[in-house]
């Protein structure tokens, strides 16, 4: 009876953990690391993740080159609506 | 859901006599949409597109970190709803509540569920199966050489027209106004500042930035009531109509050919920033304020004699509420970047539809913030002197008169608590929408003492997001011009050679700065000629993209339910067939541009204009004139366009061989079912596989 009374307090405190702590946290992540793609902060993670050939790996853009690069690319054609 | 959805729309269109509960409206709306977007996007998922997850899209295909970057779905909904949406539905809806809150209201819903959402989703499917291709080049494939060159100079013609009444806007909002006029001056220098950081100092850190400007945008909001109050300040900031169309004329000319990264885009970054938490917090606050709707279902100025600008509610509350039930821009960015993102065709559902139908809640809290207002203050702040008179005295008798009872005393306060010395004849939207932003926020936060602070955030979120539709948009125009100049001479189109550039941008600015100019000094307001033209030249482009999903949907036999576009099509091409003829011809000088034209011209030859107005009064003679050609030229575009099309689907029908689809082929995904995103799953993804070829 102990046991069991043990073990459905040891479940339920995982439960709480979960719902208090841990799922809180990895929605915080998840909200965080999308924020951030969003805006466009982790484009620069993104392209250095990019499939490319052997030539193309071996003249990777800096982040400066890249940022500017990519808002050049980005504003030049319509990306604002009315 | 349906039976609540449909109850609180009967309650909307059936209710008279005591002011409606805002709530109303929102249950009514988010349960049209919800409704609408389980089933008819599904059924158009389904049965008219049949989306195929097992396809590879072209962000795996050609998958190269720049262009091609596949995207987590809500993340891409984020960015497409960021694009598509700009200032015109929050100022269409204002604009449209002279109506009443009843006609808008219904076309934002029918508008968006019925045409809006399914160009949106169908453009975007169509670009996906085409590797990301653009509506001019879909259209030049699927439609004929010639209907690809209509959409072009369609586009063009929009994007001028766009600019110049945007412009329109901000300058009736900051005319006369040193607090917001000094807000909005120093959003320059400090996206300036955070151009140098993003590409000097921290390359490519948008977040850190974009909270830094976001807080130094925040205290100039509040040091603009210091400049407000320093009579020497405010003196410098005090600036007329015509010298701030001549600043922005100024500043569109430097956006455009300044590097990319100085201003435009960290301006864009703060934009969306603002714009994000604006209308969330407008969302938040209708929601926790319920405010009443003090405007009636209906108007007496439904029958085209309205203070805001003239025209029958047929058909000129479908031309003037664009983008919050349709708008052809919306087909561009469907067919530019986001297309290029997709992870998979199903996504397109929820990003095509989903975001229209986001936008278009945007629209109807436009319309509840415009509608909380007294009637008689709405009409106030909207019309121009012309119509109401330039003094509180006359525009409260005016109005008055009209049946919508106003105190002069009632405007003077409000311009009072709101930190502005007038607020009379602010015709263009902005204002009167920060108004009654500013009243819902201060019912939420800080009370009547906080009204002039939310007034001018209102007004600074609303200007600085058309700054940046300014801004972008006239470099995209200058890349369309030096386009087109290219195929005269070569060299014009290279983009990276100065004289092309100055030249280019010249011509774009001083295009759409000259309807800016004529804006400003119309008798008439501006917003009486300008939006409704375009209105006509959005939906005329959202005509052209329907054109082009009708050809496509034809070529893939789906002629059992070609009336999902066709029917918004024709009701389109009716609409602005309608609109562009009543203001071209109408008798009424009010509402067409010739019968304005000859009426100033008769006065001029019966010697009714003094001699010191006779040169401003040809100049607005021939702005009329001007107006109503370039109607003509749009109207006459959609009839050749039209034609183009009917022959080219007289010839799928009769089964021509030339008649193909220019579809890519088919190649199957490699991507497991559950991959569903980019950055955060990249293991999943094996970044080092060469990607497949199509």
């Amino acid at each position: 009876m102990h046991s069991v009374q043990a073990e459905h307090h040891g479940h339920a405190g995982k439960t709480c953990a979960f719902v208090f702590a841990i799922w809180p946290g990895r929605l915080a992540v998840k909200l965080w690391m999308g924020i951030r793609e969003w805006c466009g902060d982790s484009a620069y993670e993104r392209y250095l993740q990019a499939p490319r050939t052997n030539s193309e790996k071996s003249r990777l853009l800096t982040p400066a080159e890249f940022y500017v690069e990519r808002v050049n690319r980005r504003y030049s054609r319509p990306n604002r609506c009315c | 859901m349906a039976l609540v959805g449909a109850g609180a729309l009967g309650g909307i269109a059936f209710h008279r006599g005591e002011p409606l509960n805002a709530t109303w409206f929102v249950v009514a709306t988010a349960c049209c949409y919800l409704v609408a977007y389980r089933f008819y996007s599904a059924f158009i998922a389904a049965r008219l597109l049949t989306l195929d997850d097992t396809r590879a899209t072209p962000s795996e295909r050609h998958d190269d970190g720049r262009d091609f970057v596949p995207t987590n779905k809500w993340i891409l909904f984020g960015h497409h709803f960021a694009a598509i949406a700009g200032p015109g539905p929050l100022v269409g809806p204002t604009l449209a509540a002279q109506f009443g809150y009843l006609p808008g209201t219904l076309w934002l819903i029918a508008g968006a569920v019925f045409a809006g959402c399914v160009q949106d989703f169908i453009i975007l499917f169509c670009s996906i199966r085409r590797d990301g291709k653009t509506l001019g080049e879909i259209a030049r494939e699927e439609v004929s050489q010639r209907g690809g060159f209509i959409a072009q100079l369609a586009v063009l013609a929009i994007m001028v027209i766009l600019l110049g009444v945007v412009a329109l806007v901000i300058v009736n909002a900051l005319k006369s106004s040193p607090w917001a006029t000094f807000t909005l001056a120093a959003t320059i220098p400090i996206a300036l500042l955070l151009g140098l950081y993003l590409r000097f100092l921290r390359p490519g850190r948008v977040l850190e930035a974009s909270f830094i400007g976001v807080a130094l945008v925040l205290f100039v909001v509040v040091a603009g009531q210091w400049v407000a109050e320093s009579p020497s300040w405010a003196h410098v900031f005090t600036l007329s109509g015509v010298t701030l169309a001549f600043a922005l004329i100024a500043y569109g000319f430097a956006a455009s050919a300044l590097p990319v990264w100085l201003l435009l885009a960290p301006r864009d970054y703060l934009s969306a920033f603002i714009k994000a938490g604006a209308i969330f917090s407008l969302a938040a606050g209708i929601l926790l304020v319920r405010p009443q709707v003090l405007m009636p279902p209906l108007t007496r100025f439904i029958d085209g004699s309205g203070p805001v600008f003239a025209g029958k509610i047929f058909p000129f509350c479908f031309i003037t509420i664009a983008c919050g039930a349709i708008s052809g821009f919306h087909s561009l960015i469907s067919s530019g970047t986001t297309p290029k993102m997709i992870l998979r065709e199903s996504h397109a559902r929820f990003i095509g539809y989903g975001a229209m139908l986001m936008e278009s809640f945007v629209g109807v809290m436009a319309m509840i913030a415009a509608c909380a207002m007294t009637p008689g203050v709405y009409f106030a702040i909207n019309s121009p002197a012309s119509i109401v008179g330039a003094t509180s005295d006359a525009a409260a008798s005016t109005i008055s008169s009209w049946g919508y009872p106003l105190r002069a005393q009632t405007m003077t306060d409000l311009a009072r608590s709101v930190g502005e010395q007038t607020l009379l004849n602010r015709a263009g939207g902005a204002p009167s929408l920060a108004v009654g932003m500013a009243q819902i926020f201060s019912s939420t936060i800080g009370g009547p003492r906080l009204l002039s602070i939310w007034y001018h955030f209102a007004i600074m979120f609303e200007a600085l997001f058309i700054l940046t539709v300014l801004d972008a948009g006239t470099r995209v125009g200058r890349f369309m011009v030096q386009e087109l100049g290219g195929r005269v001479w070569k060299p014009f189109a290279r983009t990276a050679w100065w004289p092309g550039i100055l030249i280019s941008s010249a011509l774009i600015v001083g295009a759409w700065g000259y309807f800016l100019y004529q804006g400003v000094v119309d008798p008439l307001g501006g917003i009486n000629s300008l939006w409704p033209l375009f209105g006509i030249s959005n939906q005329l482009l959202a005509a052209v993209a329907l054109v082009v999903a009708t050809t496509i949907l034809l070529k893939m036999k789906r002629i059992r339910w070609i009336w999902l576009t066709l029917i918004p099509m024709a009701w389109l091409i009716i609409i602005t067939m309608t609109a562009s003829y009543q203001k071209i011809f109408d008798p009424n000088p009010r509402l067409g541009f010739l019968s304005y034209a000859n009426a100033l011209a008769a006065q001029i030859a019966a010697g009714k204009i003094p001699a010191a107005k006779i040169a401003d009064t040809q100049r607005v003679i021939f702005n009329q004139r001007l107006d109503a050609a370039v109607t003509a030229v749009l109207a006459a575009m959609i009839i050749v366009l039209i034609i183009e099309a009917l022959l080219q689907w007289y010839r799928i029908l009769s089964s021509d061989p030339k008649s193909v689809l220019h579809e890519t082929a088919y190649v199957a995904t490699r991507w497991p079912q559950d991959f569903s995103g980019a950055l955060y799953t990249a293991t999943v993804a094996e970044p080092d596989a060469p990607a497949m070829e199509g």
